[in-house]
């Protein structure tokens, strides 16, 4: 059986969940690789839910939120972009490549954006392989 | 009569036991030592003169193991216990850490007995080495042991030029010798001697100072780490849980130690240990009073790991050696 | 001498006088030539303060168990910085401590009984030629002749492929017995209840095994970024030599290239995690 990448995603619930939501709603295909969790921002999304998730078998992680300047919450967003951009140069420093965990901008009306970026994300994994376990 | 293995003999005779068993031995791991399974017999690195990071009890406790796993599959539930594959040989402990698993023995195998640390126990054989030097920490001999001590395993061997003495202790040792061993008609190393620590009246002086300020005082500088406990030989603190996933259970038993904070904390919210002072008294009781009281015997087999490895030097030569200066000064001598 | 009569002094002086409940310094270790903690509450007590190139001890971590209480501590310029953090975290107040500085000539690595020639790696590129706070200096400031700060360790650890840094690090971890001596001794970790004691829920638990051991290091190092103030005792107090500097500092390389900020130099200052700056993109586009 190919190989097929486990992803996880962390969607805010204003805008990613709800631009999900329309993906769905268009019938727009995406991967089912995907297994969505909303959260009510993507600051909510604390480091380490990212880190048990590839300890617990994910292949990649993916942090979604409002576009930074539109997050429900003011400024969520803009502590996530901090977060995010240490993490992820941290976990490729530790063997777990950069590749694997996204954070994108998705607003309630990408729906399209939301589709094509699971796909694009997914085959990236596919390429990628595994991760590796312990 | 005392054989003498030579150096490739030696290596030989590892070979031998790895067809058949599980060695584990001293092992250079990125600049310490450390008891592992040998998948070669060039990988074991033994010395006399010098200890591993970490103590073997390992062997017998290990850091973590799963007791046993519950399995449940379409109705059926599955108890699937931890087994004891094959038997094992640890080999090239010292004396002091021989005496460490004797002390271990008694609360692990004491009726009804732990049936994992028994099993294994009973399929490994202990083959000692003598200490030729000894380190600055080390004070064996003040408390029950030797650098040349055989009573703790089933054969000492003893480092002298181009191979070892080899002294056969137990039945279990004899069976596990290679043949052919030449007699050994030569002089035996003298054991080193070794500074003494003043513990004759140690226990007495625990029974009066529970109370005392001395914890608290010692405690001050006291990190609440577990280093102490997992390094030693004698420390066997555990903490166990099940973990449940996808309908498996396992029960996981790890090392843990009374000098966490939170260790002693119970299910209603009180923790009789809450003070650092009471933590570190803990231990020191476990070790000079509570075990001696119920098994006749020191839990401290004086290999110095915890003086080496503690980082703010609390050292239990000058604990056991304040105690009864303490002692002393309270009753006005 | 004159350095060490200064801080017996002015030690014995604070108790006499009641400005202090306590001093903690530094006292002979039992191997009669390292050094090790010590706590001084009376007096005659502080005949016993030393200080030379084997107190490498962060004793800031102690003000954390003494809140409440006003107390003396003896502080390297590195020291000083962990007072700055937390001054800034809100965990000590400063008119509860009271700082004896000393300038710091570097440190020596060593061990129980072992004291080697060469300086911590943390020393050579050291600037600071006092603390950056104290009350008290004892005796004066030491211009330090040291090494540009370059990361060159964690250029060499950043480099090679994906799979090789993986191993490096199982390997690493694997050795760890999650003695947790490394958050004791540290200043930045005061959690109540830290994230691996946490039941509910469940990030680390109790098995001591690579996973585990991993979620432990990662995590530990992460809840510091930002804020770790590069004492290295973490690495130093580790029994199986794990190479803890290599996840702070590239941490903290990291953070002074993305935010310009480094801990522990300004009280005041807010720290990266607890601020952002609209315009800033990093590497999301927007």
């Amino acid at each position: 059986m190919e190989y097929q990448p486990k992803v996880i995603g962390f969607l805010c619930n204003w805008c990613s969940y709800a631009g999900a939501d329309m993906a769905g709603t268009s019938r727009m295909d995406y991967p089912q690789n995907i297994r969505i969790i909303r959260v009510p921002c993507s600051g909510r999304v604390d480091p380490l839910f990212v880190v048990k998730c590839f300890q617990r078998g994910a292949d990649g992680v993916l942090v979604s939120g409002c576009h930074p300047g539109d997050c429900h919450y003011t400024e969520g967003n803009y502590h996530t972009r901090r977060r995010f951009a240490l993490l992820r140069e941290f976990l490729d420093y530790l063997g777990i490549a950069k590749e694997r965990l996204r954070v994108e901008w998705v607003s309630a009306s990408e729906g399209q954006k939301f589709a094509e970026l699971v796909s694009d994300f997914t085959s990236e994994l596919a390429k990628l392989g595994p991760r590796s376990k312990i | 009569m005392n054989l003498f293995v030579s150096e490739d003999a030696l290596i030989r005779w590892l070979d031998a036991l790895l067809q058949e068993r599980i060695v584990i031995a001293p092992v250079r791991v990125q600049g310490q030592t450390m008891f592992q399974p040998i998948s070669k017999a060039d990988s074991c690195q033994l010395s006399a003169v010098s200890n591993t990071t970490l103590s073997p009890k390992g062997w017998f406790l290990p850091p973590t193991e799963t007791l046993f796993s519950v399995q449940r599959d379409d109705g059926q539930v599955e108890l699937v216990p931890a087994l004891v594959e094959q038997d094992a040989v640890l080999f090239g402990l010292h004396p002091c850490d021989a005496k460490g698993i004797a002390l271990m023995d008694k609360p692990f195998l004491q009726e009804p007995g732990d049936a994992l640390y028994r099993e294994r126990r009973s399929r490994t054989a202990l083959v000692g080495l003598a200490c030729l030097q000894v380190q600055p920490e080390c004070f064996c001999t003040s408390m029950g042991s030797a650098p040349d001590d055989p009573s703790n395993v089933d054969i000492l061997l003893t480092e002298v030029e181009d191979g070892y003495i080899v002294q056969v202790v137990t039945e279990k040792g004899k069976s596990l010798l290679p043949q052919g061993l030449a007699e050994y008609k030569g002089k035996v190393p003298t054991p080193p001697k070794l500074p003494a620590v003043p513990t004759k009246e140690v226990i007495s002086a625990m029974r009066e100072l529970f109370n005392d300020p001395y914890w608290e005082q010692l405690a001050d500088r006291c990190l609440h780490c577990n280093i102490c406990a997992y390094v030693c030989p004698t420390c066997y603190c555990f903490d166990m849980r099940d973990y449940a996933d996808k309908g498996k259970v396992e029960r996981v038993r790890s090392w843990e130690s009374c000098q966490s904070p939170g260790f002693s904390l119970t299910a209603g919210g009180y923790d009789p240990r809450t003070t650092k002072g009471e933590r570190l008294r803990q231990r020191f009781y476990h070790k000079l009073l509570y075990f001696p009281e119920q098994f006749q015997d020191v839990a401290c087999v004086g290999c110095g790991r915890c003086v080496r490895a503690c980082p703010v030097n609390i050292d239990i030569r000058e604990v056991i050696s304040d105690l009864q200066q303490v002692t002393e000064a309270k009753s006005g001598s | 001498m004159e350095l060490i009569q200064q801080i017996r002094d002015k030690a014995r002086k604070l108790l006499e006088e009641g400005a202090v409940e306590g001093i903690i310094g530094y006292e002979q270790a039992s191997d009669g030539l390292t050094s090790r903690p010590l706590f001084a509450y009376d007096p005659s007590a502080t005949e016993r303060l030393i200080f030379d190139e084997t107190c490498a001890h962060n004793l800031v971590k102690y003000l954390l168990d003494k809140k409440g209480k006003k107390m003396a501590v003896v502080v390297k310029p590195c020291d000083s910085r962990a007072i700055n953090l937390l001054l800034n975290e809100g965990q000590i107040e400063r008119d509860k401590v009271f700082i004896i500085g000393v300038g710091c000539p570097g440190m020596v690595e060593t061990n129980w009984n072992h004291k080697s020639e060469t300086l911590q790696a943390k020393c050579r590129s050291c600037q600071l030629s006092k603390p950056l706070v104290y009350d008290f200096l004892a005796g004066r400031e030491i211009e330090r002749q040291a090494e540009e700060e370059t990361y060159s360790d964690i250029t060499e650890a950043e480099a090679g492929s994906v799979a090789t840094r993986r191993e490096f690090w199982l390997e690493q971890f694997g050795r760890c017995i999650r003695c947790y001596a490394c958050r004791q001794v540290c200043p930045g970790c005061y959690c109540p209840v830290c994230f691996a004691e946490r039941l509910e829920p469940l990030w680390v638990g109790i098995r001591i095994a690579p996973e585990e051991n991993e979620m432990w290091q990662t995590i530990r190092s992460f809840h510091l970024a930002g804020r770790c103030i590069g004492c290295n005792e973490c690495e130093r107090v580790c029994p199986v030599d794990i190479p803890l500097s290599l996840l702070n500092r590239k941490l903290e390389k990291d953070v002074k290239g993305l935010f310009a900020f480094q801990a522990g130099l300004d009280p005041e200052e807010p720290p990266p995690f607890a601020t952002f700056k609209k315009e800033e993109k990093l590497e999301f586009g927007e």
